[in-house]
């Protein structure tokens, strides 16, 4: 075994020992009379040059560091680079030699080897690798990358800029001017806006009048609050609910996924206009002998009578608040349905990127799905219920079903098409969106403190 | 127990012998245990719920198909249910005549293709930009996106009006694209060009929330892809063009869909920038959802029925708009639930 390892060693140092003595030949003779031969340089500088090894690495580069080194008297710069040069040119003519004192070249590399000094080589050696493993790195490297890196993060920091470019011009140049255009109209008295003199700025009175002259703005936001209080955690609730249905296993899945989000697709801008305003849905059910329970419900009326229940739950002497929300939500069930289909979508998600793995220890654990709903799903879940919570909140806000919307910019009586106080719309839309944010950050805070974050690495 | 000796032989020629319980004895393990019957009570409670809540969603969609064949008889027929007693075609006949259907078909169809297809590349690399790179601005960025998102579009309705309309004076890019001669002294009138630049710049419909779920999907996508493709000397549009884009296929088909679907749709855009009174006008999907002029005579009576079916015939309008979208939905469906459900959308 040592035997083996000795020759290729050798074969190694053999190597290195031809590159030298063709140093000698060429330049470096020149500057250094002396016969270059690795035996005797393993003798004199194994030991305080390890970097002699390198010579078995064919690292270009390194041999000529190496050959400078050897030299001892350094020349100046630009002579050793002249050499290194000459040196590789001379070099692959030499290759085919090269190869051929490969063969015979051991056997005299060991003759001429100082049987110590190679041991002590072999000592070192362990050492000498990571020497030269780093050492290079550190010489010729790591400037380098050192530069590199700095304009790396530049570069990536000015790549981000150019991804994001578009928006934020759209933002400087678009959107900024026309939300601030939008809040300047509702500083300016309505009748500037439409005369060519230029707008009259009257202050904060328009914001004054919103509660003197149009008193059922207050009162429509708190209705929209109180709709919204109901209608956001059923939304999610539902959502979550379908999702992990719509999650298992079960023939005519696909169908039902399609049907299910179908309203995403098709129940938006005119269609859902199309819908707000029709008494088709209405006289439809009225037709089919439903009671005409003037909800204003779109479809699915037909399914249970809101009256129905009502008479069903004040029979069992429940509150009438209580009846209230249970028929104002089954009155609701086509909207909540329609505007479950992206939460739907997030939470399917979500639960894909549960590991199964979780769910087999727990079957393992001998856990019932009731308790591995409770203690796994929905705590791996909960950042989803984070997002679309908010998702809701804003999808709710900004439909154009919303109560307020209705008021503000919907079809007969509102003030922007029947008043035409674009002045007024501006400032109940701004304080609209004021209140919108303050209860999306409320209910950020709020499920913040329950959501549980699984750590990633 | 009684058993009989069985012996079979499987597909792969393996040859077993085992005792069998009766059928009997089998027959009631299987089906009367708690098990058996819990999970089929679970199943048909399950495909109820499923049935019946499909039944809400499709509802309104169901009577519009039937009202469509509707003729006004059947809504002075208090009897008639669903089914119509006289069918007649002729208010997809007069929409399709009157309104203009198949230009509007074209319109639309073009509009929606080149919105999507820009707003799926710019949601794309804004949101690439903003998962990927860390830079001063980025949460403030990312800020304004989902500010974006809160405002109602109705609040800027008259504000984007008047910037459009006089979008060469007060302008920069209004200024610059004006002394090429590409838009009018004044602005843009009567054209969809704001919608495509609204759409180049990140702003169009939801966009915030194709950003956002991009921008969730982008950071899912590990980082020591990309560092690879730089070690090897890839830069970064190229990086971003060859390794992160096709990974992030199903999400942008998703992002796709939701922008086409959308637009197509949409009646915010086309009625605050076009004037669909103007003559020469283009029609759009929205647009086409007016009662036909052949069919005004019923529809002006004022009385309840007329009412009714004034609202068959716009009823009738909106499955004439939706049905090439709900044809291509019908093969693109999967690529949906594909395409959120790997993207890992976590908060």
């Amino acid at each position: 075994m040592k035997s083996t390892r000795k020759t290729k060693n050798a074969v190694r140092l053999s190597y290195s020992s031809i590159t030298a003595t063709e140093e000698k030949v060429y330049p470096i003779s020149l500057v250094n009379d002396r016969p270059l031969v690795v035996v005797r340089r393993v003798d004199e500088e194994a030991k305080e040059e390890p970097i002699l090894e390198n010579e078995a690495l064919d690292n270009e580069a390194l041999e000529n560091e190496v050959a400078f080194e050897t030299t001892e008297e350094a020349p100046n710069m630009e002579q050793a680079q002249e050499q290194a040069f000459e040196n590789e040119a001379k070099k692959e003519e030499a290759e085919p030699q090269e190869e051929a004192f490969f063969n015979y070249e051991p056997e005299n590399a060991q003759e001429s080897l100082d049987k110590e000094a190679f041991e002590q080589v072999q000592k070192q050696e362990p050492q000498k690798e990571e020497e030269i493993k780093l050492d290079p790195i550190q010489d010729e490297q790591k400037p380098k990358k050192k530069g590199f890196r700095l304009s790396l993060t530049e570069k990536r920091s000015l790549s981000g800029w150019l991804f994001v470019l578009p928006f934020v011009i759209g933002i400087l140049f678009v959107y900024g001017p026309i939300i601030i255009s939008s809040i300047t109209f509702t500083f300016v008295d309505n009748k500037s806006i439409f005369s060519a003199d230029g707008y009259e700025f009257v202050g904060f009175a328009n914001y004054a009048n919103v509660f003197k002259e149009y008193e059922w703005f207050s009162d429509t936001i708190v209705d929209a609050m109180q709709d919204l209080i109901l209608q956001i955690p059923a939304i999610v609730i539902f959502s979550l609910f379908m999702a992990i249905i719509l999650n298992q296993k079960m023939t005519g899945r696909a169908v039902f996924r399609a049907i299910f989000f179908l309203p995403v697709i098709l129940s938006t801008g005119i269609i859902d206009a199309l819908d707000v305003n029709s008494s088709l849905m209405d006289s439809m059910q009225n037709s089919q002998g439903g009671i005409d329970d003037n909800t204003g419900g779109e479809g699915a009326g037909g399914i249970v009578s809101a009256l129905d229940i009502e008479m069903l739950l004040s029979n069992i002497k429940l509150g009438t608040d209580l009846v209230k929300i249970v028929t104002d939500l089954v009155n609701d069930i086509f909207d909540i349905v329609s505007r479950s289909g992206v939460q739907m979508l997030i939470f399917l998600s979500g639960l894909q990127s549960i590991s199964p793995a979780i769910y087999e220890s727990c079957e393992v654990e001998g856990a019932s799905a009731w308790e591995t709903f409770w203690k796994i799903t929905l705590p791996m879940i909960s950042p989803m219920i984070l997002v679309n919570a908010v998702y809701t909140i804003i999808d709710l806000f900004t439909s154009a079903d919303n109560r307020v919307m209705q008021a503000v910019f919907g079809g007969y009586g509102s003030v922007y098409y029947h008043d035409t106080n674009y002045a007024m719309a501006g400032v109940m839309m701004w304080l609209y969106i004021i209140i919108v944010l303050a209860v999306i950050v409320l209910v950020a805070l709020l499920l913040k403190s329950v959501v549980f974050y699984q750590r990633r690495d | 127990m009684e058993t009989t000796k069985v012996k079979k032989e499987t597909k792969n020629k393996i040859r077993v012998d085992f005792e069998r319980a009766p059928l009997s004895v089998r027959l009631k393990q299987k089906f009367l245990s708690m098990d058996f019957l819990v999970n089929v009570v679970f199943k048909i409670f399950r495909f109820i719920l499923l049935v019946g809540v499909s039944y809400v969603i499709l509802y309104p969609y169901i009577a519009k198909i039937f009202a469509s064949f509707m003729s006004i008889s059947d809504f002075k027929d208090v009897t008639v249910i669903l089914i119509s007693k006289s069918p007649t075609l002729e208010q997809y006949k007069y929409i399709i005549t009157d309104n203009g259907y198949f230009l509007a078909l074209l319109n639309t169809f073009l509009l929606s293709l080149s919105v999507a297809l820009i707003q799926t590349v710019v949601c794309a690399l804004v949101a690439y930009g903003l998962a990927k790179f860390k830079f001063k601005g980025n949460n403030i960025i990312f800020f304004l996106v989902i500010f974006t998102m809160m405002v109602p579009q109705e609040a800027l309705m008259y504000a984007m009006d008047t910037f459009f309309a006089t979008f060469s004076k007060h302008n920069v890019i209004g200024m610059l694209l004006s002394s090429m001669g590409a838009i009018g002294e004044y602005g843009f009138e009567n054209t969809m060009a704001p919608l495509y630049i609204l759409s180049f710049l990140g702003l169009g419909f939801k966009n915030g929330l194709f950003i956002f779920m991009l921008r969730q999907f982008f950071k899912g996508v590990p980082d020591e892809l990309e560092e690879s493709a730089y070690v090897d000397g890839s830069s970064t549009m190229r990086t971003f063009f060859t390794i992160i884009i096709p990974l992030a296929i199903p999400m942008l088909v998703t992002v796709f869909i939701f922008s086409f679907a959308w637009t197509w749709t949409d009646d915010f855009y086309s009625t605050i920038f076009f004037d669909s009174t103007y003559e020469g006008a283009m029609k759009y999907m929205s647009d086409i959802a007016v009662v036909p002029e052949s069919l005004e005579k019923y529809t002006n009576s004022g009385t309840s029925y007329a009412n009714v079916y004034s609202s068959a015939i716009t009823g009738t309008a909106s499955i004439l708009i939706i049905l090439p979208l709900l044809i291509a939905y019908i093969f693109v469906q999967n690529k949906i639930v594909q395409g959120i459900e790997r993207s890992g959308i976590v908060g």
